[in-house]
């Protein structure tokens, strides 16, 4: 308590320190004006009086310096001091401040961004009351510990049979035509609409804004349903929440009124604005084997996520041992939400920000390099100080809060970069990375700024400090010019700190030269059609049942003819899933369908295509034929498959006439009529897979929604209206969402691109920062050894030998740090080799680029300090000594 | 409490506060007297640690101060006992008396116990 109340007091000394100086003088006078009287009562003279006095008192110096101490807080007192000087010197090297500033500004801002991205995709928790009870609930495929969806069945299990959960609920989406005012005569756009479960809104602890949930009446099936919708699509549509309650609209071909608007920013999954009950209109599947849904849960509070796995895997089992036919080998498998929505891109955001760390390091050693020549310049003027009586701890403190100050006022640039690189790495990534848009800069990550910027100031500021420890007052303040050879501590300091910066280098580089290799290898691999010009028109016709979804593709069989026609078209065709989206695949069989079917079957992702489709798409023929207009509805069934189908299903044989079965809608025997050549539509990096085409007429149901493909004379963009408005002609009910097959091609390796675009930015920036190391250091070196390189040529170098001595030093350092670099990334890279593509972590010949580049910079890096100790003119430079 | 780390400071505040126990509000000059004459001169106040130690008991709470006249008309500052000041006196003196007595023990010959 007292002392508390005394700090308070000496606090609030440092605010108003004149009066109560003025007051101590008094109060010293009057102790030495009473000193005098009494002297001279005991009998001095006046002269002797007044010297005794002043003598007893002792230096009133020191006596106002210790009051002074006791008054205020000595430490806080400095530290002002050490602000302002720091200041002061700062702004005396106009030249060094700007370029240590932005140097450290660049680090802290893109380390700064990097985690603003890191922090909203990877750490902030998710935005629904008590996130961490959310979880998924996946079929978990024993023999490949593959994760995928679920079967309506095995769902209705899990509910029933679990006591972990407090709601659970299966829901799946996709995007669909809607009209949001059908009575304005609109024309159907597309939303992602998903259908959902009655408990889904519970599991995420939401209900509407405006408006209420779905009630029990249209959750049943066979009811006239109801849908909730987004915020942002009732405000775009409605001009306001309220506004859309009880309104009519149109999805998938069926009105709905509109019962509830959910909270802004409530989306879930992915991007949804229409929720609409899943019973109310699917038929339910009734297969153990038909995996059509996703399904989330929220824990019971109090339960553990382990204890749910374990209830879970318990059921699991219980199911396969009931059902071995369609349950043998799956199981379940209870993820966290968020954990689920990261999986993919952790590794490559963790990678990232460890890499902008290294930049940062790397940054820091070249800064402690530069203070570090500063100090060894301010050596006398630190000797001086020290004569006078600062202690040690008060220089190197005095040192740090210039480091400190140094790094702040970097952290606060490094803000305002971070700012604009968030943004920038935003628009750079995947778009498919969930929670990206979020990345902002918030407490979290001002906090983490403020954090980066200490570290590093006490990183490159200790550097200097410890020299200061050091140093020799003697020999530093007889030393007129600091003349040290590479022998002194701060000279092999600096050289360590740069072998480190090449080490860190050649691990960046070698990092980014191997996702280089790997994203051209990609870039390499045949696709197997052609991507440019080609449009890609994403559509679907509202039906509901086989009349419908036959009236759906005779749009199809009018619309492509009318699409041919349009001016600059040179072929148009139509296929289920274009390129990049989700497929539906499963089992077929040659020739006889097996009494039984089991999950062991050889599997084939199926297609639906319209006649002209392959030329189209520039999908080769390997033989047979294409279809054609007469493969109806009526007509025999046919099929063509693909390459890597023949050579598995038939090796060494003809395929053509040889009968195929699968299980898309109907199990009706389909005669193979071609061969199409294979096609990595899914991404460069993905294993051939097996592929069926069947002709859409033959498959109504699954041919409601087509991509047109669209092969164009000019750029596919010019012909967007017209081909819009053909198909508004058609149907007003049909949505269409163009883009390009080439687009459709790089958002496949987006996610490889943005890696190393990233990490070759990263490496460029490090290797840069590493060059100045190297330049900083050898013509420091120069400069120190210019009275040496004088002897040598004085007693007959040449300019080529003083150019070899400097090239010589430098190689030794880069060579060092080559080495040390070289082990590190032996390791690092390791973490690479699931995210490489046709390049192994340990690829001889990247390693031998990034040594010769290495090499070849450092050397080119020395070659101004080489030029200047080849000038070094005999006579001048021994004359100094 | 006050500071323990230094001895001599913490017994120089024991020695001020008893002073002006003692003999009532007093100025630092008057207070470096009466404490070099109860040593029988054997201390000397070191003027240099005297104020800082009378400021840290005034930011303590243990004694006040105001301006006065002196006996001979000069003007000083008088430092005074607080309530709380007292009772830290006695807290302190009775802590002293106990610690000498302690090492008194100690110091004294022949009283080892076997």
């Amino acid at each position: 308590m007292r002392n508390l109340r005394a700090w308070f007091l000496r606090l609030g000394g440092l605010f108003r320190p004149e009066r109560p100086d003025r007051e101590f003088s008094q109060e010293i006078e009057s102790h030495l004006q009473m000193h005098i009287d009494d002297n001279l009562r005991s009998g001095m003279t006046p002269e002797e009086a007044r010297r005794s006095a002043l003598m007893r008192l002792g230096g009133i110096a020191q006596a106002e310096e210790n009051y002074r101490d006791r008054r205020g807080i000595p430490v806080l007192e400095t530290l002002a001091q050490d602000l302002r000087f720091a200041f002061r010197m700062l702004l005396k090297n106009p030249g060094f401040t700007v370029v240590a500033v932005l140097v450290l500004a660049l680090g802290i801002g893109a380390n700064t961004a990097m985690f603003s991205v890191v922090h909203a995709v990877l750490l902030k928790p998710l935005a629904y009351p008590e996130p961490d009870r959310i979880v998924t609930l996946a079929t978990f495929w024993k023999a490949t510990a593959h994760q995928g969806q679920v079967s309506g069945p095995d769902y209705h299990d899990w509910r029933h049979q679990s006591d972990a959960f407090e709601s659970m609920a299966s829901y799946n989406h996709w995007d669909t035509s809607v009209i949001a005012q059908p009575s304005s005569g609109a024309t159907a756009e597309y939303a992602h609409h998903a259908t959902v479960a009655a408990e889904f809104f519970k599991v995420f602890g939401m209900s509407p804004a405006v408006g209420r949930e779905f009630s029990t009446e249209e959750l049943k099936p066979g009811s006239a349903g109801a849908a909730i919708i987004s915020y942002g699509f009732a405000v775009r549509h409605f001009g306001e929440a309220s506004g859309a309650l009880g309104k009519p609209m149109r999805i998938s071909g069926k009105t709905l009124a509109i019962v509830g608007v959910m909270p802004l920013g409530f989306r879930f999954p992915d991007k949804t604005d229409v929720w609409i009950p899943e019973d109310a209109f699917e038929a339910g599947y009734t297969s153990r084997s038909a995996h059509n849904y996703k399904v989330v849960g929220r824990l019971r509070t109090g339960v553990a996520l382990q204890q749910a796995q374990a209830q879970m895997t318990a059921i699991g089992t219980r199911l396969e041992l009931k059902y071995p036919d369609s349950n043998a080998g799956k199981n379940v498998a209870v993820t966290r939400l968020r954990d689920q929505m990261v999986s993919d891109v952790r590794l490559t955001l963790y990678l990232m920000l460890a890499a902008v760390g290294v930049v940062l390091l790397i940054a820091c050693a070249n800064l402690a390099n530069m203070l570090l020549a500063k100090a060894v310049g301010r050596t006398r003027e630190i000797a001086i100080r020290a004569a006078v009586g600062a202690g040690r701890g008060r220089i190197v403190r005095q040192l740090m809060t210039e480091s400190v100050v140094l790094a702040l006022i970097a952290g606060a640039l490094g803000m305002a970069l971070a700012f604009w690189g968030s943004r920038v790495l935003v628009a750079l990534a995947p778009a498919d990375v969930p929670r990206l848009a979020e990345a902002s800069i918030d407490g979290r990550v001002l906090l983490f700024a403020l954090g980066v910027s200490l570290v590093a100031s006490l990183l490159f500021g200790l550097a200097p400090a410890l020299q200061v420890m050091r140093t020799d007052l003697n020999t530093a303040l007889k030393q007129s010019v600091q003349r040290t050879g590479d022998g002194s501590l701060a000279d092999r300091m600096r050289q360590a700190l740069v072998v480190v910066e090449i080490a860190l280098s050649v691990i960046l580089v070698a990092g980014a030269g191997l996702l280089i290799k790997s994203f051209v290898a990609l870039q390499d691999v045949s696709l197997g059609f052609q991507t440019d010009r080609v449009l890609v028109v994403e559509t679907s016709v509202p039906a509901s049942d086989l009349e419908s979804a036959r009236r759906a593709t005779r749009f199809y069989k009018e619309l492509l003819p009318r699409l041919r026609a349009v001016p600059g078209v040179l072929d148009a065709g139509a296929i289920g899933i274009a390129p990049g989206n989700t497929v539906s695949d499963g089992g077929y069989y040659i020739d006889h369908l097996p009494a039984t079917l089991n999950i062991t079957a050889p599997n084939a992702v199926f297609s639906v295509v319209a006649p002209d489709t392959f030329a189209t798409a520039g999908i080769p023929l390997r033989g047979g034929r294409d279809f054609n207009d007469g493969d109806t509805y009526d007509a025999p069934f046919v099929a063509v498959i693909n390459e890597a189908l023949a050579r598995q299903a038939f090796p060494g044989q003809d395929p053509i006439g040889h009968l195929i079965f699968c299980g898309l809608d109907s199990p009706n025997p389909m005669k193979i009529v071609g061969i199409a050549g294979n096609t990595r539509q899914y991404g460069p990096a993905r294993e051939l897979s097996s592929e069926i085409y069947m002709p859409y007429e033959q498959h109504p149901q699954p041919s409601t929604g087509l991509s047109l493909l669209v092969r164009t004379s000019m750029p596919p963009a010019a012909i967007i209206t017209a081909v819009r408005e053909r198909i508004h002609e058609a149907s007003a009910d049909v949505p269409a969402k163009f883009t390009t097959m080439e687009a459709l091609a790089s958002e496949n390796v987006a996610a490889p691109r943005f890696r190393t675009l990233l990490l070759g930015i990263f490496a460029g920036l490090a290797l840069c920062l590493a060059l100045a190391g190297v330049y900083g250091v050898m013509s420091y070196v120069v400069g120190q050894r210019s009275s040496e390189i004088g002897l040598r040529m004085a007693l007959g170098a040449s300019q080529g030998d003083v150019v070899r001595l400097v090239l010589q030093q430098t190689l030794v350092l880069a060579g060092l740090g080559i080495v040390v670099g070289l082990g590190g990334a032996a390791v690092v890279t390791q973490l690479l080799s699931s995210i490489l593509f046709g390049v192994k972590a340990s690829d001889p010949l990247t390693y031998a680029a990034v040594i010769a580049l290495l090499v070849f910079a450092a050397l080119a890096a020395s070659y101004i300090p080489a030029r200047r100790a080849m000038r070094v003119d005999p006579m001048i430079a021994l004359r100094y000594e | 409490m006050g500071d323990k780390a230094g001895v001599w400071q913490g017994t120089l505040a024991l020695m001020v506060l008893k002073t002006l126990e003692t003999l009532g509000p007093l100025h630092g000059y008057g207070i470096a007297r009466r404490i070099e004459q109860t040593s029988g001169e054997l201390l000397s106040v070191n003027y240099g640690t005297l104020y800082p130690a009378l400021l840290k008991l005034e930011q303590e709470g243990y004694i006040d101060s105001e301006w006065g006249q002196s006996d001979n008309n000069r003007k000083a500052k008088y430092y005074r006992l607080t309530r709380a000041g007292r009772k830290q006196l006695t807290k302190e003196a009775q802590e002293w008396g106990q610690a000498t007595s302690i090492l008194a023990r100690f110091l004294t010959p022949g009283e080892e116990q076997p």
